[in-house]
């Protein structure tokens, strides 16, 4: 059955503005407490160029509420390639099937039925997220669907056969004040951004996380996938500090009606 | 759907992950001279002196996921007649209305007791942060000083302050959207009037002792506290991922009435 809606062809980008819409105008019930820790210049603004805090053990604190600086569903969350002028290295398969999936106009994007989005994608979402850093173990916290990651830092090696999941399996190391995070254990067939393009169980994701300042986050996401791509690719996601406010509870599937009108063409 | 299918329905996952659980052994565990893990050990503390919730753990069977009010007296828990309504044709309609059942979140404290999943504290200075294995969900419980925000968003975990009583983590939570239920088998009801107050204790190193207290003036005369609930401190393993969305298919069969 063909609706209105689906006869857009990024019928998912208008869900998304119209939940953008939705949390602009439900900031009033936002929560709003002064982030504690926070350098403030005099006037008592956060100073956000300030220089990033450090944990007891001399390393950068990457703790935080964190947003894409993006801000919407545009660029990298639409297109992760959308910065690459030469676009990706595909194998044959995973181009055509990107080309599918534009045509079938995303209905399958498991960001539509409520699925997790896997660890790379999430990092584009425009909803905030929490870091926790804690010895030996830090945490992201994700407003959408409450998900959340850990990136193991004991020292732990990758694991020799992992369950695969959505987010896969995270360890980290610090090389300076750089947070070096590889990951595997992915399901098969997971979707990078809404367009479509894949990520395989045989991927190998590194991401190094930086922060410069106080306020600045900025992630390179290395994906090293052989069964998708003919070899390694790179994205940057920059994200902002969140300073003032507390994520919202988001339970997509509370209430959800969209599914059953993800028809594609 | 009956209740005894959907615990087996769990209880077969559970059993099924459990060869692909995560091992590691988990570091600083107290032992004893021949090495074997001393849970009984004292509760480590944290950097700032309290006492340290940190650990995977979960709670020690079902019985307060079935029942929140197990081994309290008739009398202790008085529900409204508006209460008794509902608590009545939840059960009549065999627990088909139960959200938990459609992979929406178990509300608060009825999250803590599923005997079935683990949970993971990490406790930093100003944030306690919960973890749960079921449905992938996670509690902020805010330790910095704040009060507890009126007029919040409804939402289904509540928003949740701590503050140390001693030794204990004194949770208050509100801001709960009236939709999740307090437990499983008796189908107790919950309001947006709701206001708990979890006690958290690490009796020693490998006990967690919560006790809640329920206060919700729509649905219940006077404000009640459950019986000790115990947690066990799950060793050498971790939480793993629990999406109810995927594959999902009993949701269509759950036709509310008989």
């Amino acid at each position: 059955m063909r609706t209105k809606k689906t006869s857009r062809t990024w019928w998912w980008v208008s869900k998304t503005a119209a939940a953008l819409v939705l949390s602009i105008s439900a900031s009033a019930q936002w929560i709003s407490y002064p982030t504690p820790g926070i350098p403030r210049t005099p006037d008592g603004k956060p100073n956000l160029s300030a220089p990033a805090p450090r944990t007891e053990d001399g390393k950068p604190d990457l703790s935080g509420l964190w947003q894409p600086e993006s801000g919407g569903p545009d660029k990298q969350f639409t297109d992760i390639a959308r910065e690459i002028k030469e676009g990706l290295p595909f194998q044959p398969w995973a181009a055509d099937i990107v080309k599918a999936r534009r045509a079938a106009e995303n209905k399958d994007d498991p960001d539509g039925h409520c699925q997790p989005l896997g660890l790379v994608k999430m990092h584009l979402h425009p909803y905030p997220r929490r870091m926790v850093q804690v010895p030996g173990l830090t945490l992201i916290l994700f407003e959408r669907d409450t998900n959340y990651r850990q990136i193991f830092t004991d020292g732990r090696p990758l694991p020799e056969d992992p369950t695969p999941s959505f987010n896969g399996y995270s360890t980290a190391k610090w090389d300076g004040d750089t947070l070096v995070v590889q990951s595997i254990g992915f399901k098969d067939n997971l979707w990078l951004d809404i367009s479509g393009t894949p990520l395989t169980d045989a991927a190998k994701v590194t991401e190094r996380f930086r922060r410069p300042t106080f306020g600045k986050l900025e992630i390179d996401v290395t994906i090293d996938d052989p069964k998708a791509y003919t070899k390694p690719w790179s994205i940057r996601v920059n994200q902002l500090l969140a300073v003032d406010q507390e994520m919202l509870e988001f339970v997509c599937l509370e209430n959800e009606k969209d599914v059953p009108h993800l028809v594609g063409k | 759907m009956r209740i005894r299918r959907m615990s087996l329905w769990l209880a077969v996952l559970a059993t099924a992950a459990s060869s692909q659980w995560l091992n590691y052994p988990t570091a600083g565990i107290p032992r004893t001279k021949d090495g074997k893990p001393n849970l009984a050990a004292p509760a480590p503390k944290a950097s700032d002196g309290k006492p340290d919730l940190s650990g995977v753990w979960m709670a020690d069977g079902q019985t307060y996921f079935f029942d929140l009010a197990a081994g309290l007296k008739p009398e202790d828990v008085v529900m409204l007649p508006a209460a008794k309504a509902l608590q009545q044709r939840h059960i009549d309609n065999e627990h088909g209305e139960d959200p938990l059942g459609r992979c929406l979140p178990h509300g608060v404290p009825r999250i803590n007791t599923n005997g079935l999943f683990p949970f993971k504290i990490v406790q930093t200075p100003g944030l306690v942060v919960v973890l749960y294995e079921q449905l992938n969900l996670f509690r902020q419980i805010f330790t910095d000083g704040r009060k507890l925000a009126s007029d919040v968003n409804p939402t289904w975990l509540g928003y949740s302050t701590g503050k140390w009583d001693g030794d204990t983590l004194v949770i208050e939570t509100t801001g709960l959207n009236g939709m999740a239920w307090l437990d499983t088998q008796k189908g107790r009801p919950a309001s947006d009037a709701l206001h708990v107050t979890e006690r958290f204790r690490r009796k020693n190193f490998g006990t967690l002792e919560v006790v809640a207290t329920i206060d919700d003036p729509k649905n219940y005369a006077k404000p009640w506290t459950t019986t000790v609930q115990t947690m066990n401190l799950q060793l050498d393993t971790d939480i793993l991922e629990f999406v109810c969305n995927e594959n999902e298919k009993d949701i269509p069969h759950m036709v509310v009435g008989k």
